[in-house]
């Protein structure tokens, strides 16, 4: 029996089925042309930075390209004691050529990152070097500076001979991988930032829940409370969120702090003893209290949207059918709010992970966060590469509680008004 | 991947450049900082030289000159930098070697510019702007007794209540060596040595950590520099470390009761850098020998109490007195480098910093998360 089927032909004589497609084809570029642009925004405002600053974070080809002859020559050292004349060596002529070049400080630049102390050694070395005899560069280049006889500063060459490396990540968790090729915890008195990581998430969660906590009451009457009550009430929530956030974190500290304005109000009405006033602020307190001041919109907003929608016909149905306003509101109308608390709380914590300004100047010995980290490699120690990679550990991170949100919650589940 | 990102870079950098195609460019840090440095020495060096002389504010640090420099669009012609940011700059070859006493005009007696500067620069990329000072201050209405020493602001049994220090470790360890009896040596070079040497930094540590854990003392990390006046007005400490310009606005331009120790000060010195390849660079490296000369040195301490870094343009402004813009106050007095003030000092080491500053940074937060 023949497959053969019919072709259905249009009046022109061209397949339907080719006609639809090539109709379908222009309509289809016309919606690719309208989406294009924000397409395009998106691949250079966004995925394009992130691709570059993992790039960033994992090249390492500078040092490896600066001391060609070095790496050479250490392949064959096992990093226990200090490396042999060859080394020596090979490491002078290289570094001859870079202060020839001009481009000896760029190295040691690189090299202060992974150990500190070579700029000043290495500078001296520069000037030194210049009068140096053929033979024996070992002993030449040690009686330079005693850190030349410190192994780990050869160590902390070695490490960064790969082109491309993950170190810069293991830094972040406050490890590095030793001579002997194991990962291990740097010196104790320098773990900062697991405590910085840790407190970062801390802080972010706790403003989390505070916000929810504050905002569920006040978007619940905002979306029940009359037109004329609740636009003024929406005015007071609105009216900080235009403020400049500097602004808003100052009037904190001028209301927080010992001899502020709340503590004085704690004195006048007896509360506290004049010389007993509470800290308020520069700890832990002032942070909690000044950010979830400050972020409390992002909550607000989306739940009050989402309120808006349910129908209070719901609550009077639940009622009517025995329900106390207790289980009416669990089983009813708090499921339906779900949405919202779920894009508040979300916008709310992925704000807080990433804030610093108000943390530092409210916070205390415990406002440094790890954005502030980030911040002074990006702007002090020009570590682009290590501050890149702290950077895509946070996004990560933010990554992290969005997948778990989507396991637990279900991302479509999510509403934004 | 590179090519587009310096595109992308190179386009918003355009996009911010305006009118000023022929003025020379100077980023510095805004505020009363740059009022005085417009009004004292760039406004009547573009006057002479004919040439406009455009100021933008940075937030310090290098970032932005890197990025500029990245994407092949350079619109800073001069940066005010610190110290630790003309090693890195230079290292990094983004700014100008100068030939000094080519490169700068002597002083009016004629002696050489590298001489006339109150130290040696730190890198060959920079040219010394003002001198200002990390010292100390109290609320004399807050304080029983007259604080006098560095050892003073550590003897809580003293002057009990909490202390304002700045956020990171930077000349906090120095003092807190002070304080604990290291002698400063020359230009503090016995409290760099004992840094240097073992458990040099771990006895500074120490000493804060007492400070800040002392129930009659403890302490508040300070980020700003307004903040230094600012608590100790509110009350909220009672002595706090800062910079000498910003007390000595609180007590002269606002009247209020602080009063400056200079015991154990730090001094520490704000730079000017020429940026390599930058718009206008002739023109810029012409501007730079003018602002930097005695004269124009001097004009800028008539509108902030940093001292100019020749020690000739003290003498134009001891000649002058009173040099402040009030019209009353004698600025010499004021200035970080009055002999009276110098008994007990130590200059800034800016090559320290830069060589240990990220892992003394580790350490500090260390310290402080354990607070």
């Amino acid at each position: 029996m023949s497959s053969e089927t019919k072709k259905i032909l249009t009046t022109d004589g061209i397949p339907l089925e080719e006609s639809l497609k090539k109709s379908e084809r222009k309509n289809k570029i016309k919606a690719f042309l309208l989406v294009a642009p924000l397409l395009f925004f998106l691949l250079i405002t966004y995925v394009f930075p992130i691709g570059e600053m993992l790039f960033r974070s994992i090249d390492d080809r500078m040092v490896s390209k600066m001391l060609p002859k070095t790496y050479v020559a250490m392949e064959k050292w096992d990093g226990k004691e200090l490396p042999s004349e060859e080394v020596f060596e090979a490491f002078y002529l290289d570094y001859k050529i870079l202060v020839e070049n001009k481009t000896a400080g760029k190295l040691s630049t690189q090299l202060n990152y992974e150990k500190n102390g070579f700029k000043s050694v290495l500078k001296k070395l520069a000037r030194k070097q210049k009068k140096f005899t053929e033979g024996n560069y070992k002993e030449q280049i040690m009686a330079v500076h005693k850190r030349w006889r410190d192994v780990d500063y050869w160590r902390a060459i070695k490490r960064r001979a790969p082109e491309y490396s993950y170190s810069k990540y293991l830094k972040g968790i406050d490890m590095y991988e030793n001579e002997d090729g194991n990962i291990v915890q740097v010196s104790e008195d320098r773990r900062i930032h697991r405590i910085l990581w840790t407190r970062t998430l801390e802080v972010a969660f706790f403003v989390t829940v505070f916000c929810f906590l504050m905002a569920y009451p006040i978007a619940y009457l905002l979306a029940t409370l009359p037109m004329k009550y609740s636009n003024l009430l929406m005015i007071c929530v609105l009216l900080p969120f235009w403020t400049s956030l500097l602004v808003r974190t100052a009037s904190w500290m001028i209301l927080l702090q010992q001899q502020g304005i709340v503590n004085d109000f704690f004195v006048f009405t007896g509360l506290v003893a004049d010389d007993n006033r509470p800290e308020m602020m520069y700890n832990k307190t002032g942070t909690y209290v000044a950010m979830t001041q400050i972020l409390l919109p992002f909550m607000v907003l989306p739940l009050y949207s989402v309120m808006k929608t349910i129908s209070p016909s719901l609550m009077r149905a639940g009622k009517s059918l025995g329900g106390t306003p207790f289980v009416t509101f669990f089983k009813i109308y708090f499921p339906l709010t779900i949405p919202g608390i779920g894009a508040g709380c979300l916008l709310v914590f992925i704000l807080a992970i990433g804030y610093y300004i108000t943390p530092a100047l409210v916070g205390g010995a415990s406002g440094t966060l790890i954005s502030n980290q980030i911040a002074f490699h990006m702007k002090s120690t020009l570590d682009w590469s290590f501050a890149s990679a702290m950077g895509l550990m946070l996004l990560a991170g933010v990554l992290a509680v969005y997948w778990v949100y989507n396991k637990l919650v279900g991302i479509d589940n999510i509403k934004l008004g | 991947m590179k090519k587009l990102s310096k595109l992308l870079l190179a386009l918003t950098f355009t996009l911010s450049i305006t009118s000023s195609a022929f003025a020379v460019v100077v980023a510095s840090w805004g505020g009363a900082y740059t009022e005085s440095q417009k009004l004292g020495y760039g406004d009547p060096t573009a006057a002479k030289l004919g040439v406009p002389i455009d100021w933008v504010d940075y937030s310090g640090g290098l970032s932005e000159i890197k990025a500029q420099k990245e994407a092949g669009a350079i619109t800073w012609d001069i940066m005010d930098v610190f110290a630790y940011d003309t090693i890195n700059g230079c290292d990094e070859g983004i700014f100008v070697e100068f030939d000094f006493d080519k490169d700068f005009p002597p002083a009016p007696d004629g002696t050489p510019a590298s001489e006339d500067f109150f130290t040696d620069m730190p890198s060959k990329c920079a040219v010394g702007n003002i001198l200002y000072s990390w010292n100390y201050a109290y609320n004399s209405e807050n304080v029983k007794g007259t604080p006098k020493t560095i050892k003073d602001f550590f003897n809580t049994k003293k002057f009990p209540g909490k202390r304002a220090i700045y956020k990171s470790a930077l000349t906090n360890l120095e003092i807190a060596l002070a304080a604990d009896g290291v002698k400063m040596g020359k230009g503090g070079e016995n409290i760099y040595n004992k840094l240097e040497a073992e458990g040099g930094v771990d006895r500074a540590m120490n000493k804060i950590k007492e400070l800040c854990t002392d129930p009659n003392g403890g302490c508040v990390f300070w980020s700003a520099g307004a903040q230094p006046p600012e608590l100790l007005m509110s009350g909220e400490v009672v002595m706090a470390t800062g910079w000498n310009g910003r007390f000595f606005n609180a007590t002269i331009g606002e009247g209020a009761p602080i009063v400056q120790v200079w015991d154990g000060q730090g001094l520490d010195y704000e730079y000017f850098a020429l940026v390599k390849g930058g718009p206008n660079e002739a023109d810029a490296k012409k501007a730079l020998a003018m602002m930097t000369s005695t004269e124009m040195l001097a004009g800028s301490a008539k509108y902030i109490a940093y001292a100019p870094w020749r020690k000739s343009s003290i003498a134009v402004m001891e000649a002058g007195e009173p040099w402040y813009k009030d019209g009353k106050t004698n600025m010499v007095p004021h200035m970080p480098t009055a002999p009276a003030n110098l008994k007990s000092y130590f200059l800034v080491n800016a090559e320290y910093w830069a060589d240990n500053g990220t892992e003394l940074g580790e350490k500090w937060e260390a310290m402080k998360a354990g607070l």
